[in-house]
C-alpha cells in the first residue's frame, strides 16, 4: 500500500533529475531536483517560517468557513426566508471568481494576517454551505416518517436524525474545502503580503531563483498535504455513507 | 404475562369476540392527493380490539395510504374520520406502532441502540427502557447481534430489529405496511410464523397491509380486499382458522385453501 506510491514518486523525482541534463534544459527553467532539495535544506528555517505563516492563514480561514458554513447551511435548511433571500444572494456570489476579490481584500483588510484568512475563508465557505444544506435536506423520508410516527419533537428530529444524516456529506464539504482554502490564501499572499509561501514564490521569482520557487512549491505541497491529512482523520470519524 | 395468557386461552372460543372493544374505526375515509388523485374513497371498517386483519390489494390501491391515515400520518379528507380505541385520530397516537415496508434503523446506531430508540425518544424511564430493550431482544431472538450495526446484518435480522424498534413502545395497535415485502421468500415464511407466534401471546391488535393472499389468509382473523385505484373495501371475509396455528397443519386445511381461493379469485388472479 505504501510502496506503489513511494516506487511512483521515485521513478518520478529521477524523471525529473535525469531530463534535465538529458534535454539540457536551461536550470533557470527547470532546476534539477537535487538543487531544488539542496535550497530546501539550506532555506529550511525560512521555509518553515513561511509555511507555518500560510499553514495559519489557511487553518484559521478553514475554522471560519466550516463554522459559519454550516451556520448558515442550518439556517437556510430551518428558515425558509434565508432560503428565499439569503441562498440565492450566496449562489449568485460563488459565480463570481474568488480570486478576483483578492485585491479588494487587500485594499480593506492590509497586507497582513486578516485578508489572507478572508481569502482562504471566502474560498472554502461556499462548498461548505451547500454540502451541509445537501445533507440535511437528503434525510430519507421514510425516516422522517417514522420520527414522525413516534412522536419525535422536531429538536429530537433534528438532533437524532437531521444531524447524522447530514454528517457524512458535510465531511465531504470539510474535505473539498480544505485545498480551497489552500489556494484561497495563497493567493491572497501573492496579490499583496510580505510573509508566507506565496510571497516567498514571489520573491523567488522577482529573484529569478526558480529552484527556491520550486522549494516553496514543495513546502506549499507539504503544508497542504498535511492539513487535509488532518481533515480526512476527522472525516473518517463519520464512518456511515449516506443513508 | 399471565394476564395476556389468560386473554389467549379466551380468545380461541369465537364468542368472546362479542365483547371486545372497538380498536380502530375507519368512517367514510377518502384521499385526494394534490393534483387531484383520487387515492382512497369511501372506506368503512372497524377493527375490534385484539383482532388481527389484513387489507389485501394490487399495488397501487392505496392501501399504503390508508395505513398511514391509521397511523396518522396523513389526514383524511374531510367528512372521514378515524378513531383509535374511541378516541379521534389527530396525528400520530401513543396507543398505535407502525412498522413499514423498509426497515428504519439508523445505520449509526448499534442494533441495541437502534432498539432503545423510540423508547428514549418518548422519554420512558432508564431502567424500563433497559428491561424492555432486553426483552425485545430476546423474543426477537437478536440478542446475540445487539452489538452490530445495521449493514453488518442479513435482512431478515434487520426486519426483526424493525418490530423490536417499534414494539418497544408496547403499541396496542400495530400498524404493518408490507413489513416483509422486501424479504426473501424464505425469510418471509420464517418471519411470518415468529409474527403469528408473537401476537398469539401478546393479542394487539394488528392491521397488515400486504399483497400475499397467503400471508393474509395464514397470519389473520379477518381480510378485507381492496379495489385498484381509487381504494374501496370490496370484501370482508373472516377467516375461520384455530389459533395457535401450525404452519404445516394450517396450510393443508381445506379452509385454508377455501379462503387462499376465493380470495384469489376476488383479486382477480384467478
Amino acid at each position: 500500500m505504501v510502496v506503489d506510491p513511494a516506487i511512483a514518486f521515485l521513478v518520478l523525482a529521477v524523471i525529473w533529475e535525469k531530463a534535465v541534463d538529458i534535454f539540457g534544459i536551461k536550470r533557470y527553467l527547470l532546476p534539477p531536483l537535487s538543487q531544488v532539495l539542496e535550497t530546501f535544506w539550506a532555506l529550511r528555517e525560512t521555509l518553515l517560517r513561511e509555511s507555518l505563516t500560510t499553514a495559519w492563514e489557511v487553518v484559521l480561514g478553514y475554522l471560519l468557513a466550516v463554522i459559519g458554513g454550516v451556520a448558515l447551511g442550518l439556517a437556510i435548511f430551518a428558515w425558509p426566508v434565508f432560503r428565499r433571500t439569503l441562498y440565492p444572494a450566496i449562489v449568485v456570489f460563488q459565480g463570481l471568481p474568488k480570486i478576483a476579490l483578492a485585491p479588494l481584500m487587500v485594499i480593506w483588510f492590509g497586507f497582513g494576517l486578516s485578508s489572507k484568512v478572508l481569502m482562504a475563508f471566502l474560498f472554502a465557505f461556499f462548498p461548505m454551505v451547500i454540502s451541509t444544506l445537501g445533507g440535511l435536506s437528503g434525510t430519507p423520508i421514510q425516516l422522517l416518517e417514522h420520527f414522525r410516527a413516534i412522536r419525535a419533537s422536531s429538536w429530537t428530529t433534528f438532533r437524532r436524525l437531521q444531524v447524522p444524516s447530514a454528517l457524512p456529506s458535510i465531511m465531504d464539504g470539510c474535505k473539498m474545502a480544505m485545498p480551497l482554502a489552500v489556494i484561497g490564501a495563497v493567493a491572497g499572499e501573492f496579490v499583496g503580503s510580505e510573509k508566507g509561501l506565496g510571497s516567498l514564490i514571489l520573491v523567488a521569482n522577482a529573484n529569478a531563483k526558480t529552484d527556491l520557487m520550486f522549494a516553496a512549491l514543495i513546502a506549499i505541497s507539504i503544508v497542504a498535504g498535511v492539513l487535509y491529512v488532518f481533515v480526512e482523520l476527522v472525516a473518517k470519524r463519520v464512518w456511515w455513507r449516506a443513508l | 404475562m399471565a394476564a395476556s395468557a389468560a386473554v389467549s386461552a379466551a380468545g380461541s372460543g369465537a364468542e368472546s369476540a362479542a365483547v371486545r372493544q372497538t380498536a380502530v374505526s375507519v368512517r367514510s375515509v377518502s384521499k385526494t392527493f394534490d393534483g387531484g388523485v383520487l387515492a382512497l374513497d369511501g372506506v368503512n371498517f372497524e377493527v375490534p380490539e385484539k383482532q388481527f386483519i389484513s387489507v389485501l390489494g394490487p399495488s397501487g390501491c392505496g392501501k399504503s395510504t390508508l395505513l398511514r391515515i391509521l397511523g396518522g400520518l396523513f389526514s383524511p379528507d374531510s367528512g372521514g374520520e378515524v378513531r383509535i380505541l374511541g378516541r379521534l385520530s389527530t396525528g400520530p397516537s401513543p396507543d398505535v406502532g407502525i412498522v413499514f415496508q423498509t426497515h428504519n434503523l439508523l445505520p449509526w446506531l448499534t442494533l441495541e441502540a437502534n432498539i432503545r430508540l423510540a423508547a428514549e425518544v418518548q422519554r420512558i424511564p432508564p431502567a424500563e427502557i433497559a428491561e424492555r430493550t432486553e426483552r425485545m431482544l430476546e423474543v426477537l431472538r437478536i440478542a446475540s447481534f445487539r452489538l452490530r450495526y445495521p449493514h453488518e446484518l442479513s435482512g431478515g435480522m434487520r426486519q426483526r430489529a424493525a418490530f423490536g424498534q417499534i414494539l418497544i413502545l408496547y403499541p396496542q395497535i400495530l400498524l404493518l405496511d408490507e413489513p416483509f415485502g422486501a424479504l426473501d421468500a424464505l425469510t418471509r415464511d420464517k418471519l411470518n410464523v415468529e409474527l403469528l407466534r408473537l401476537w398469539e401471546k401478546q393479542k394487539q391488535t394488528v392491521v397488515l397491509i400486504t399483497h400475499s393472499i397467503a400471508e393474509a389468509v395464514f397470519l389473520s382473523d379477518r381480510v378485507l380486499v381492496m379495489s385498484d385505484r381509487p381504494g374501496r373495501i370490496i370484501a370482508d371475509m373472516p377467516i375461520n382458522l384455530q389459533h395457535p396455528r401450525d404452519p404445516q397443519i394450517v396450510r393443508a386445511l381445506p379452509e385454508f385453501t377455501r379462503c387462499v381461493l376465493e380470495l384469489s379469485r376476488m383479486m382477480g388472479v384467478v
